[in-house]
């Protein structure tokens, strides 16, 4: 079984507090096709390794919407 | 804004829901209680639901310790407390978000930048493409008021370009063919068409933003000391609020504790200290590395500057021809122009063009030439040898002896002209000394800096009278690349944290080594932009007061910012064991600490009054004039300073 991964940045707007990066981390690891994500306090950005065939840039988005916060997929 | 309106409708609403309980309560009890009861339904729900989530990805957060304390109060009937603690929660939750883009808007405004599409030509005709999908090499026009969208060299038309997005530089930079140009700016007056050199993450600009997020994220020392804290901090207090509850049987004790047990401003104290001091220093046009480098560059008390490139512009100037009895002005400047005509030497090029600019006919190449390293040219030029260069090259006469310490004494680095091996001129080089580098010893010492030092390869004479013009008291001269490594680990020993400032070309070894490295210019250099330590955008010397004095500034804030917020902690905590705080106080201290950090490290964001750059390049004939020079075989060669 052959996957592609791509790594896409997201960026998010009202991280107000730390406890938020668990949450997302958490939330977005348990997707299917993702094999790794980060989230950055500070600069507010969320960087996931997925598998876009299996969970695409906007799964990724809604899936960050639904733990409550709004992200942006970025160029760069 | 929808989402903006939702984010302040909850506390409106429970805060009036409030209001009204309070009033309703004096008439009637129960009403009372119902309104308190709605109004902690409102805030709180949304609390509830949040924590649900979390636990559901298996994380304990901080709305987990709100929901139970308010559903504990409801609980016991506390109504007051449980509509209290959620509306202050909801309320500084939403002063927060709204603070926080504050402090990271710095950043937002230069990813706004970043142009969306491009006008490129594609077979003869104009296309509107994403400014992503340009491909490198392809030809690419920015209109009067455009934006340019990728990095590239002009091939074609003059414009004014803002570069304030790169530089921090607030006067357009003139653009003619063959200059770089870089995406994010703007094209304010005129036309351009140019070739695109760098595209999307590859350029300058994405450069930018990528290095200040990854600044922003970087941890400083005393972030993760935080961190750690804040770790064992809740679910210490988690433990200690159980233990308090089963001892005492005094559930709202237990309660109030599980409010203070927030780490809010602990975990941000510090971040949000860095975020605006790094975003603000990029839009001045300062990158800075990391949290780490901005402590470290908060107790610099040495910096020591390249003197060419840093001090100097790194464009040297024909100032003065001495010619020997027989030798005109001319035929001096002639033969030396055609022997360096073709040479990779760094001074050939001001010989060539002053030759040029007196209508001097210079042949593209000489015969035959060769480069002796460090000592000059040597070439064959009508069939004569004709070499220039230092004294070593040409060897010692009184004559030539006598004129290259005339030109040192005025700070001029000497080129001797030898025709067959008789010395017959000497020409009288100098390197221009940037805007405002008068000014930069005084500002650096009102920043606390103790000791300023010029680090250069040339002679002692030379940067002896650069130094005079500059106010600089400790110059280190004739040095190799090593040697200033040398200096640098030297002022370390004696227990100073030095700074080095250079162009990166040839001080690298110095700049790895300092405890800061700073790189000037380093819009044109990726590489510095990537591995400085702090590097400056535009070549300004003003900035580098500027990003020491900002290090300070951003470093005070964080240490307040960790008072603040363990002050809070420790008060919250005695005030809670103590009796006195009750979940409401508990819950708006909590939140003003975290406010009142924010708004701490908002205070950066504002931006500095920097002089404005004047745009005349300071005046190579000015330096004569001062030094007094009486030359009697002298002539002026006036360069066009551009």
């Amino acid at each position: 079984m052959l996957t592609t991964t791509t790594h896409t940045t997201l960026r998010a707007e009202g991280f107000s507090c730390p406890s938020c990066v668990a949450k997302i981390e958490k939330g977005l690891g348990q997707l299917p096709g993702v094999s790794a994500a980060t989230v950055h306090f500070a600069s507010a950005r969320i960087e996931v390794d997925h598998d876009p065939a299996v969970t695409s840039v906007d799964d990724l988005v809604a899936a960050v919407g639904k733990l409550g916060y709004v992200a942006r997929p970025s160029a760069f | 804004m929808n989402a903006r309106t939702r984010r302040w409708a909850i506390p409106a609403v429970a805060g009036t829901l409030i209001v009204s309980a309070l009033v309703a309560g004096r008439l009637n009890t129960t009403v009372g209680d119902l309104l308190m009861l709605t109004a902690a339904v409102v805030a709180g729900t949304p609390v509830v639901i949040k924590a649900y989530r979390a636990l559901a990805v298996r994380v304990v957060g901080i709305d987990l310790l709100v929901a139970v304390a308010a559903i504990g109060a409801v609980a016991i009937r506390n109504f007051w407390e449980a509509a209290a603690v959620t509306f202050l929660f909801a309320l500084g939750h939403s002063l927060e978000s709204a603070t926080l883009a504050k402090t990271r808007s710095a950043l937002a405004e230069l990813v706004a930048l970043a142009p969306t599409t491009a006008t490129v030509i594609r077979d003869g005709a104009q296309v509107e493409v994403p400014a992503h999908a340009v491909g490198v090499g392809e030809t690419v026009i920015v209109k009067h008021g455009g934006r340019v969208p990728v990095d590239g060299t002009v091939t074609a038309g003059q414009a004014a370009v803002d570069e304030a997005a790169i530089t921090g530089e607030s006067i357009p930079a003139e653009k003619s063919p063959d200059d770089d140009v870089y995406a994010g700016t703007i094209v304010a007056d005129g036309f351009l068409t140019l070739t695109a050199t760098g595209v999307g993450a590859d350029t300058t600009l994405a450069r930018i933003i990528h290095r200040v997020e990854e600044a922003q994220d970087a941890k400083a020392r005393t972030q993760q000391f935080m961190e750690r804290f804040s770790k064992w901090y809740t679910p210490g207090i988690i433990v200690l609020s159980l233990v308090v509850g089963l001892a005492t049987m005094n559930l709202e004790l237990a309660l109030t504790l599980l409010v203070i047990g927030c780490p809010g401003a602990l975990v941000i104290s510090v971040p949000v200290a860095l975020v605006a001091g790094i975003g603000r220093a990029a839009r001045d046009g300062v990158l800075i590395k990391g949290g780490e480098f901005l402590e470290t560059a908060a107790r610099i008390d040495v910096v020591a500057l390249d003197k060419t490139g840093t001090i100097t512009r790194g464009e040297p100037e024909l100032i003065s021809i001495l010619a020997r009895d027989g030798f005109s002005d001319d035929e001096v400047l002639s033969w030396a122009a055609r022997a360096e005509a073709g040479s990779g030497h760094p001074l050939a090029v001001p010989v060539v063009a002053a030759a040029r600019d007196r209508g001097l006919a210079v042949p593209a190449v000489p015969d035959d030439v060769r480069t002796v390293p460090g000592h000059g040219v040597v070439a064959t030029v009508d069939s004569r040898e004709v070499a220039v260069g230092n004294l070593a090259l040409v060897g010692h006469e009184p004559w030539a002896d006598q004129a290259a310490d005339e030109l040192s004494a005025a700070g001029l680095t000497p080129l001797l002209l030898a025709l067959d091996g008789t010395v017959v001129g000497a020409l009288g080089v100098a390197d221009t000394i940037r805007d405002g580098a008068r000014e930069l010893v005084e500002e650096l010492r009102a920043i606390g800096v103790k000791r300023v030092l010029m680090l250069t390869g040339d002679n002692q004479q030379v940067a002896d009278a650069i130094a005079r013009q500059v106010g600089i008291d400790e110059v280190r001269a004739s040095l190799l690349p090593d040697d200033k490594l040398a200096v640098i680990t030297d002022l370390q020993s004696q227990g100073h944290s030095v700074a080095m400032v250079g162009d990166g070309v040839n001080d690298a070894p110095a700049l790895a080594v300092a405890d800061v490295g700073i790189a000037m210019g380093a819009a044109g250099s990726p590489v510095a932009v990537e591995t400085a330590d702090i590097a400056l955008m535009a070549s300004r010397l003003d900035r580098i007061p500027h990003a020491l004095g900002l290090a300070k500034r951003t470093v005070g804030v964080m240490r307040s910012n960790i008072v603040i917020a363990l002050a809070t902690v420790g008060a919250l905590l005695a005030g809670v064991l103590f009796g006195g705080v009750t979940m409401a106080i508990g819950m708006l201290v909590h939140e003003a600490s975290v406010l009142v950090v924010i708004v701490n490290a908002m205070r950066l964001l504002r931006p500095t009054p920097s002089p404005p750059s004047r745009v005349l390049a300071s005046d190579p004939l000015e330096l004569r004039s001062t030094q007094g020079l009486s030359v009697a075989t002298r002539s002026e060669v006036s360069s066009s300073a551009t």
